[in-house]
C-alpha cells in the first residue's frame, strides 16, 4: 500500500533492505545514496543500532515513469535485525511495498541468512503480508572476497534461500557498487508493477 | 478534545512516530499535544511544515523533550493547526528523530510512561524509595459537579476509618492517597485532575468507612459530585452490573490493603495458590465470570516472583472485562481457585452496552477506579519484591 501524497502529487513507495547483520544492507544504501545524490532531496539519516546501522533516505528517481500522472518517490530503509528493536522494525515494515534481501556470501554466515529470511517471513506475517506475494529481490553480497574467505557458491545460496521463493537474484559486491543498481532496479520494477496493478484494480 | 483540533486520536492506535510521519507528509504547521493519564502536564511538539522545531515534556525541552515523548505509548494526541512563532531548536530531520526515538525506546533509554511498566530507579541505583504513580483522570464532566471546594497544601480531605459518602472530582491540583501503617504513613498513589476522591461504596453500603486518607499536595480544588443523581443512576443498573461495580471497588480496596501489608513486610499466602491456575497469566481468555461459590486468588507473576494481589469471594467477578483495563487477569495476572469453586458466565456484550449508556461521570469514575487498581498493583509488586529480596538475602 503506497502512500499517495496529494499535496506534492507524488506516490510514496517504501523499499526495505532486509538481511542478517553486517551483511551489507547499509553498504548498499550508502552506495545508492552516493550514486543518486542529485536526486536525493534531504540528507541520509543514519541511526546506530546495536550490531548494525539503520539507514533512511528518500529520492525521486527520474526515468521511472509516472503512475496516473504522479511522480514516484522512493523511500529506502534498512531495518535493524536484532529482536529488541521491535518498535523500529514495526515502523519500518509498516506499509512496505518492496523488499531487497541482502544475504551474506561468507560460508560461516550460512545459518544467519536462513534465520534472517525466516524472520522476515514472520515479521511480514505480523503486518498481514505474505513473503510469497510481496515484491522481493535477493542479493548475494560480498562476491568480491572470493579469494580471501571461503564463500558459499551462488548455487548453494539459491538452494538455501531461493528454492521456494524463486525471486530474481543477483550476485553483488556492494562495497564496489557491483550489482547494487541492478538489484534496486529489479526491486523497483517489481514494486511498480505491483503498484500499477493495485491502482488499476482500485479504479474499477 | 473538541476545541478546534484538526486531528486527534489514541496513541495505542497510532504511535508518536506514526503521527509525526502523517503530519510530516502532510506538511502541517501547528502544535501537537500529547496527553497521558500518567503525566501531570501534556507533552507539546511544535511543527513547522511537517518538521518538529521544538518540544517540551515536563522539564525537558527541545530534542530531549521530544525523544522522551516517544515513551508515551498510552495516551491521546491532538493536533491544532496554527502559526508557530517559536525558534527552531531541533535541527534534526523528521525521519531521523522518529528512527532515533524508537531506537531509544527499544534500547531502554527512554522510560515508558504508564502504570504497568514504570520502573522505580533512584538516581543512585538504590531501590529505597518506591516511585509513587500519578493518575490523571479524563476531562472533567461538569454536569454532576454541584459545588466547588478549595484545600490548602497538607489539608486532610478524607480520613481513613471515618464515615463519609461524598465523592469529589479533582478540578485542579494533586491529592495524595495515604494509608496509615505500623511503619508510618504510606503514600500509595497520587491522583490529579479528573481523578476521583471517595469510593462508589456509598451507593450500596450504608456504613461507608473511608479505606484510605486523602491529603492535598499543594493547593487543590475539588468539585463535589451530585451523589443523589449518581445514586439514582446506580439503582437503575442491572444486578450483574451493580455487582461488577461493587467488585471493582472492592478490588481497589483489597489491593490497597495488600500494598500496606507488603509495606510493613506482612505476607499472607492463601493455601489455594498451588497447582494449576484457573486462568493463566497471558491466556487469551475473553470470557467474564461471576463467582458463584468458593474463593479465588489473583496472582501476578512479576519477574518470576508470584505475588498474591487480591483474594476474591462469591459475587466477585473474574476474567476479561472488555471495557475496562485493571492490569490484572487474564493478561497480567493468573487466577487460582479453591476446590469448591463454581462460576457463572456473564454476558459481556450486554454489560458493555450498559457501560456505554452510562453518564460520562459514571463512566469516568469506573475507569478511574480501574486505572488506580493498575497503578496500586504495581506499587504492591514493588514492595513485595523488596520483601522477597530481603528474605533471600537473609538466607
Amino acid at each position: 500500500m503506497a502512500n499517495f501524497n496529494q499535496k506534492k502529487r507524488e506516490i510514496e513507495c517504501k523499499i526495505v533492505y532486509y538481511g542478517p547483520g553486517r551483511g551489507g544492507k547499509t553498504t548498499n544504501l550508502e552506495y545508492i545514496f552516493k550514486a543518486f545524490k542529485s536526486h536525493v532531496t534531504e540528507d541520509m539519516v543514519s541511526i546506530n543500532t546495536e550490531g548494525d546501522r539503520t539507514i533512511f533516505f528518500d529520492f525521486l528517481p527520474v526515468g521511472l515513469g509516472k503512475i496516473k500522472g504522479c511522480n514516484v518517490r522512493v523511500y529506502l530503509y534498512t531495518v535493524p535485525g536484532q529482536v529488541q528493536y521491535s518498535s523500529t522494525r514495526k515502523l519500518v515494515l509498516k506499509g512496505v511495498d518492496g523488499i531487497v534481501f541482502v544475504a551474506d556470501s561468507f560460508e560461516v554466515r550460512r545459518d544467519y541468512n536462513i534465520h534472517s529470511l525466516k524472520d522476515l517471513s514472520d515479521n511480514l506475517k505480523e503486518h498481514g503480508k505474505n513473503i510469497f506475494q510481496i515484491p522481493l529481490v535477493m542479493q548475494y553480497n560480498k562476491r568480491d572476497l572470493e579469494d580471501l574467505v571461503p564463500l558459499l557458491s551462488v548455487d548453494q545460496m539459491e538452494k538455501d534461500l531461493n528454492n521456494q521463493l524463486k525471486v530474481p537474484s543477483f550476485p553483488a559486491s556492494a562495497i564496489n557498487g557491483e550489482g547494487v543498481g541492478k538489484t534496486l532496479k529489479e526491486c523497483l520494477k517489481l514494486t511498480l508493477i505491483a503498484l500499477q496493478k493495485e491502482f488499476k484494480w482500485a479504479e474499477k | 478534545m473538541s476545541n478546534g483540533a484538526s486531528l486527534t486520536g489514541d496513541l495505542k492506535f497510532l504511535n508518536l512516530g506514526e503521527v509525526l510521519q502523517l503530519l510530516g507528509s502532510n506538511g502541517s504547521t501547528g502544535v501537537l499535544n500529547v496527553l497521558s493519564k500518567y503525566a501531570q502536564n501534556p507533552g507539546v511538539i511544535y511543527l513547522e511544515k511537517g518538521n518538529p522545531i521544538d518540544a517540551t515534556d515536563g522539564s525537558l525541552k527541545g530534542i530531549d523533550g521530544l525523544y522522551a515523548l516517544f515513551g508515551w505509548t498510552d495516551g491521546k494526541f491532538e493536533f491544532k493547526e496554527q502559526t508557530i512563532t517559536k525558534k527552531n531548536t531541533i535541527k534534526k530531520s523528521r525521519m531521523e528523530i522518529i528512527l532515533e526515538g524508537l531506537r531509544m525506546v527499544d534500547d531502554g533509554q527512554i522510560e515508558i510512561l504508564g502504570a504497568v511498566s514504570f520502573k522505580s530507579k533512584t538516581p543512585d541505583g538504590s531501590e529505597k524509595s518506591t516511585h509513587v504513580p500519578y493518575i490523571r483522570g479524563p476531562l472533567v464532566d461538569y454536569m454532576y459537579v454541584i459545588d466547588e471546594e478549595d484545600f490548602k497544601d497538607g489539608d486532610e480531605i478524607v480520613k481513613e476509618g471515618k464515615h463519609g459518602g461524598w465523592i469529589w472530582v479533582i478540578l485542579d491540583g494533586t491529592v495524595e492517597i495515604i494509608k496509615e501503617t505500623k511503619k508510618g504513613r504510606l503514600n500509595v498513589i497520587r491522583i490529579g485532575e479528573g481523578s476521583f476522591v471517595g469510593s462508589m461504596s456509598s451507593f450500596y453500603s450504608k456504613s461507608n468507612v473511608r479505606s484510605a486518607s486523602a491529603f492535598a499536595k499543594g493547593d487543590v480544588q475539588l468539585g463535589m459530585l451530585d451523589s443523589q443523581q449518581l445514586f439514582s443512576e446506580f439503582s437503575n443498573m442491572t444486578s450483574d452490573f451493580k455487582n461488577i461495580i461493587k467488585s471493582i471497588d472492592n478490588r481497589l480496596k483489597l489491593v490497597t490493603n495488600r500494598t500496606s501489608d507488603f509495606y510493613i513486610g506482612k505476607i499472607n499466602l492463601d493455601e489455594i495458590i498451588s497447582g494449576k491456575p484457573a486462568i493463566k497469566q497471558g491466556d487469551n481468555e475473553d470470557r467474564l465470570f461471576s463467582i458463584a461459590k468458593g474463593k479465588a486468588s489473583i496472582v501476578r507473576n512479576y519477574e518470576k516472583i508470584f505475588i498474591p494481589l487480591v483474594d476474591l469471594a462469591e459475587r466477585d467477578f473474574i476474567g476479561n472485562m472488555p471495557f475496562l483495563d485493571m492490569g490484572h487477569e487474564p493478561y497480567s495476572a493468573s487466577v487460582f481457585a479453591s476446590k469448591d469453586f463454581k462460576i457463572k458466565k456473564l454476558d459481556t456484550v450486554e454489560l458493555q452496552r450498559e457501560f456505554e449508556n452510562l453518564s460520562t461521570t459514571f463512566k469516568n469514575l469506573i475507569e478511574n477506579v480501574a486505572t488506580c487498581i493498575t497503578a496500586t498493583t504495581m506499587v504492591a509488586c514493588e514492595y513485595y519484591k523488596k520483601i522477597n529480596k530481603e528474605n533471600t538475602d537473609k538466607k
